[in-house]
């Protein structure tokens, strides 16, 4: 086997697994906080690669600034979405919110391909990462690789703050142990609609991320939030670092399945949630109550 | 209860007549469809309403039965019967371990195991060229059935009628059997009907195969009728319009998704004509404003109204009979 | 004095009637039409990777055949009106088929037009044969729909991927590299795509060392893993059978992980005005491809596409050239059949010659239904070359129709 591809592959799986990390850990923390498991992460995902695009399209915004200006404004819609909708099904089974929000992606999917049609659009590279970095044995597209080191440095931040300030304290508590954080009179509900907006902004972020090296269009949040759901049964909503190290880990794994066999990058994600739900049916980082 | 009985009979007839004329009143494919989605839809049901588990991944049995029914009779040239229950055969038999692995999560890990496991079959029915096609599907599969020609769309939709009714038939009967009523308890208490010594997870994963099984039999139906078994069979967007029309027609009222199936569908070809072909639009509004504001469905809505009905008029014949428990 | 008279209002008459009533032999035999209208339908993709290139534009170069088919024949030159539905098949092979019997039951389509995405065009095929109407196609390219899927109902217009090969594939072997890597969309378009060009390729003495198919359609837009590959095969070609929109993301790739300083050359089986629009000519310049038509070929052709480009904004890409006269030549056949029965239609279009803006040295094979005509090789121009806005390509030569058909004898259709 080629040393050189295998080398190309890993990085390939180190991209996707940047944005698996980043999609999981937003689902994760929303999940946390309000118990529903956003579907609607994906149609985020593809409203900030389409907000990155417009901004540069009809008002000459870049890259860079893009990448701060997309994820608020799809946070806003975000917030709005929360407010309108999901406030009202917090109470009921957590099977309406998935279902909520599965009908708000088939809205914000369809919107989008009406307006903007099926094909995707293309977005630039920032000139800054347009070259390519020599790793030893091949050359890599810089623009892939500051995707892998600024995901995992978005995704360090996020666990910082969870584990070490006090706001972290508490959607911690509100991630890892929900009963009990209930049960201690702990108010979740008042960081409700910032923490929803902050998952949604990750999502938006991993959006922006995408549209250089993807096109940007209507359809490119559904595969990945379905990939996503599977390195989150894998990981289990129930942990930061479980939802950064599975990410990761998955898109590498599929990554070296390609190598086998191109065929089975996908399935190879799919393969390795069977066998968790085989060995440790709460996911590997995941506790039975969140199960 | 003779009472209900005779309504049920009735309802039945009624049911079976609506059927008989349905493709005289409207396109005779749209009916077909509306049939084989309610059926499917019937199959979601099957396990939301009555074992309180959302699979999001239905698509996974429509499809493995829509492609084998199309390949075997396209290949082994077999009346369409023949193919259809092979469908189901494979349908059910891809349940035993996808069910197997899926229940051993519950709620909403549920709902995305399933997804993902559908999405598996995708990918593999998409790389799977030399059997499935990949992108170009299995084209050109034909109708046969022995002494007859069945091609067109009205004969085949005739033709296949037995067969739908079947599968409602078999669903009707496993709500009704002491099999569902246990489904029934295991939804309301898990724990509960565990202490009782019920086999719990064996019960969820026989419900599941038996739901896989209907859900095989109208895809199997829906790949014949139209000739083609394509990787859209398989998609997550399948899956969910089944959950769409499930949960519009009323989460366990099992006719209820073949209500929802017809609006939804009879929505679609409406917008099919207009400029914007706005479905997704308009089934993902329906979807909110329904778990927003109208969560028991249309058929509750329905029975109510009929409920109505009913009741004036036995008010006006037997008065002495209103207030009974149960009518 | 009298008889003058009344000879002159008769010649007037006659003229009359000539003009509007069509001048079908005998004079104006009127059109019987089936069901007291004609209706076409243009199948294609209107929201995808293929919608620039034929898509909603290409309903309107239907529309405009009709009316400027009226305006030579007259109004009721068919004996009734004519009428156009549409619809986006979204690239998806099984609602096209279903799309296209809904057209022939549901909205008495006389006919169907267009169908880009060859799994699509099979679909179509199948559906024409069974409901026994007719389908021309144009924008799909896949060989299969004049070989083993051929049938009595359907013709295959403009081009297809035996004409590509034939052109492409034959010219790139013999003047730029030998050793050829070929990449595909992995349906039913891009399969063919490399049967013909690797048989064009090994006819002139080359050699395929690999061929890789790419998901279609490809959501990401994402063709990174495969142009690794070719960095790594080494080939003196790259040879890309992506089309549309995800040509130009192969084209886009290919400029940033630089292979052309890796001395792989691009070779590319099938290029539209629109795909160059798209990244601008000199991401393209110097490319050598095979295409059936182009707008600015001569005088008769920039008269339409000069329309064209009043009615759309842009110049007619083939398919849409293609749209036109495959609906003309459709009305035509009718108006000489003086019936839209679709039995006396084919045997109308079968045999027949001619030569229109769009085709030259035109025959409609009767065996297989190929509509045989000259093609065009054509090199992509640097920008600074490019005179007016859609001024790419400068013509080479021209592939006679000959030469650029595929023999019956190799295209085992058995109707």
């Amino acid at each position: 086997m080629d040393l050189g591809y295998v080398t190309l592959q890993v990085f390939n799986g180190l991209v996707n697994g940047a944005f698996y990390a980043l999609l999981s850990l937003g689902l994760a923390v929303i999940f946390g906080v309000l118990r529903v498991v956003n579907f609607a992460h994906g149609a985020f995902y593809m409203l900030g690669a389409f907000a990155a695009y417009l901004l540069g399209l009809d008002a000459g915004v870049g890259f860079w600034p893009a990448m701060l200006l997309a994820p608020l404004g799809v946070a806003v819609v975000g917030v709005v979405a929360e407010r309108l909708l999901l406030r009202r099904v917090y109470r009921l089974d957590p099977l309406y919110g998935f279902l909520l929000t599965f009908g708000l992606t088939l809205v914000l999917q369809d919107a989008m391909r009406i307006r903007f049609g099926l094909q995707g659009q293309p977005y630039a590279t920032p000139d800054q990462l347009g070259g390519s970095v020599s790793l030893g044995i091949v050359a890599y597209p810089a623009y892939r690789l500051f995707v892998i080191a600024f995901s995992l440095a978005v995704s360090l931040a996020t666990w910082y703050v969870i584990e070490r300030t006090r706001l972290g304290m508490v959607v911690r508590a509100a991630i890892e142990r929900p009963d009990l954080t209930r049960a201690l009179g702990i108010e979740v509900g008042r960081w409700v609609t910032g923490v929803f907006a902050f998952g949604v902004a990750l999502a938006a972020l991993s959006g922006v991320l995408a549209a250089p090296m993807r096109n940007v269009s209507p359809l490119m949040g559904s595969e990945a939030i379905i990939l996503t759901f599977a390195v989150v049964v894998i990981g289990g909503l129930g942990s930061i670092a479980g939802a950064i190290v599975a990410g990761f880990a998955v898109g590498v794994l599929a990554s070296l399945g390609a190598v086998v066999n191109p065929a089975l990058e996908n399935i190879v994600v799919f393969a390795v949630m069977a066998v968790v739900l085989l060995v440790r049916p709460a996911g590997l980082f995941g506790s039975i109550e969140s199960a | 209860m003779n009472a209900g009985r005779a309504a049920g009979v009735i309802a039945a007839i009624g049911a079976i007549a609506a059927a008989l004329v349905l493709p005289r009143l409207i396109y005779s494919v749209l009916a077909l469809d509306i049939l084989l989605w309610g059926l499917f839809a019937v199959s979601v049901d099957l396990l939301l309403g009555f074992a309180g588990l959302l699979s999001f991944g239905h698509a996974a049995f429509w499809g493995a039965g829509g492609y084998t029914a199309a390949i075997i009779a396209k290949q082994l040239s077999l009346p369409f019967p023949l193919a259809a229950a092979a469908g189901v055969v494979v349908a059910m038999a891809l349940a035993v371990p996808l069910g197997y692995l899926a229940i051993r999560r519950r709620g909403i890990y549920f709902a995305m195991v399933t997804l993902a496991f559908a999405q598996m079959l995708f990918y593999v029915a998409n790389e799977w060229r030399d059997l499935t096609g990949g992108e170009n599907g299995v084209q050109g599969v034909p109708k046969l059935f022995p002494g007859l020609s069945v091609s067109r769309s009205i004969d085949f939709y005739y033709a296949a009628l037995p067969l739908v009714l079947l599968g409602y038939v078999i669903a009707w009967r496993i709500v009704r059997s002491p099999f569902g009523h246990v489904l029934v308890a295991i939804r309301d208490n898990e724990p509960r009907a565990q202490a009782l010594g019920y086999p719990v997870r064996r019960y969820k994963l026989v419900g599941f195969v038996l739901s896989a099984g209907i859900a095989g039999l109208a895809g199997s139906l829906y790949a014949i009728g139209h000739a083609f078994a394509s990787l859209d069979l398989l998609h997550w967007t399948t899956s969910g319009q089944a959950v769409v029309m499930t949960v519009l027609g009323g989460i366990g009222t099992l006719w209820g998704s073949v209500l929802g199936a017809a609006v939804v569908l009879f929505l679609r070809d409406w917008l099919s004509g207009s400029f914007a072909e706005a479905s997704g639009v308009v089934t993902g509004a329906i979807l909110i404003v329904i778990v927003l504001a109208f969560r028991r469905g249309l058929m509750p809505a329905l029975a109510v109204a009929g409920g109505l009905l009913v009741e004036r008029g036995r008010r006006a014949r037997v008065p002495s009979e209103r207030g009974v428990p149960g009518s | 004095m009298r008889a003058i008279r009344i000879a002159a209002v008769v010649a007037a008459v006659a003229l009359v009637a000539a003009a509007c009533g069509g001048s079908g032999p005998g004079g104006g035999a009127a059109v019987k039409l089936t069901d007291g209208k004609l209706v076409i339908g243009v199948i294609n993709d209107q929201s995808g990777v293929y919608a620039d290139l034929s898509g909603k534009n290409a309903v309107e170069a239907v529309n405009m055949a009709i009316a400027d088919f009226k305006a030579k024949y007259g109004d009721n030159a068919l004996g009734g009106p004519i009428e156009v539905v549409n619809t986006d098949h979204q690239n998806k092979a099984d609602l096209a088929g279903q799309k296209a019997q809904e057209f022939y039951e549901r909205n008495n389509a006389d006919v169907i037009l267009d169908v880009p995405t060859s799994s699509a065009a099979l679909a179509i095929a199948k559906v024409a044969n069974d409901e026994k109407k007719l389908y021309i196609n144009i924008t799909a390219a896949t060989t299969d729909l004049t070989g083993p899927q051929c049938n009595k109902y359907t013709f295959h217009y403009a081009y297809d991927t035996y004409m590509l090969a034939q052109g492409t594939g034959v010219w790139v072997t013999q003047n730029l590299g030998k050793k050829w890597y070929i990449i595909y969309p992995n349906y039913a378009f891009g399969q063919d795509m490399e049967k013909s060009f690797r048989a064009a390729v090994e006819k002139t003495g080359g050699n395929v060392i690999q061929s890789d198919g790419s998901p279609f359609p490809n959501q990401t837009g994402d063709f990174s893993n495969l142009l690794i590959k070719a960095g790594q095969l080494k080939p003196e070609i790259l040879g890309a059978m992506q089309a549309g929109g995800d040509l130009v993301n192969v084209v886009k790739q290919y400029n940033q992980f630089k292979l052309k300083d890796q001395k792989i050359t691009l070779a590319i089986g099938l290029l539209f005005d629109t795909d160059i629009s798209a990244l601008g000519p000199d991401a393209f310049a110097g490319v050598v491809y095979t295409t059936p038509w182009l707008w600015n070929m001569d005088d008769q052709s920039r008269a339409f596409a000069d329309k064209f480009l009043q009615k759309t904004g842009i110049r007619p890409t083939f398919a849409h050239a293609g749209n036109y006269s495959a609906a003309w030549q459709y009305m035509d056949a009718v108006r000489r059949a003086g019936t839209d029965d679709a039995d006396a239609v084919v045997k109308q279009l079968e045999g027949y010659s001619f030569s229109d803006f769009f085709i030259r040295n035109g025959k409609i094979r009767s065996e297989d239904h190929w509509v045989m005509h000259d093609a065009l090789l054509a090199q992509v121009k640097p920008q600074s070359e490019v005179k007016e806005k859609f001024d790419y390509a400068k013509v080479l030569s021209t592939l006679k129709a000959e030469q650029v058909s595929r023999p019956l004898a190799d295209a085992g259709c058995k109707k």
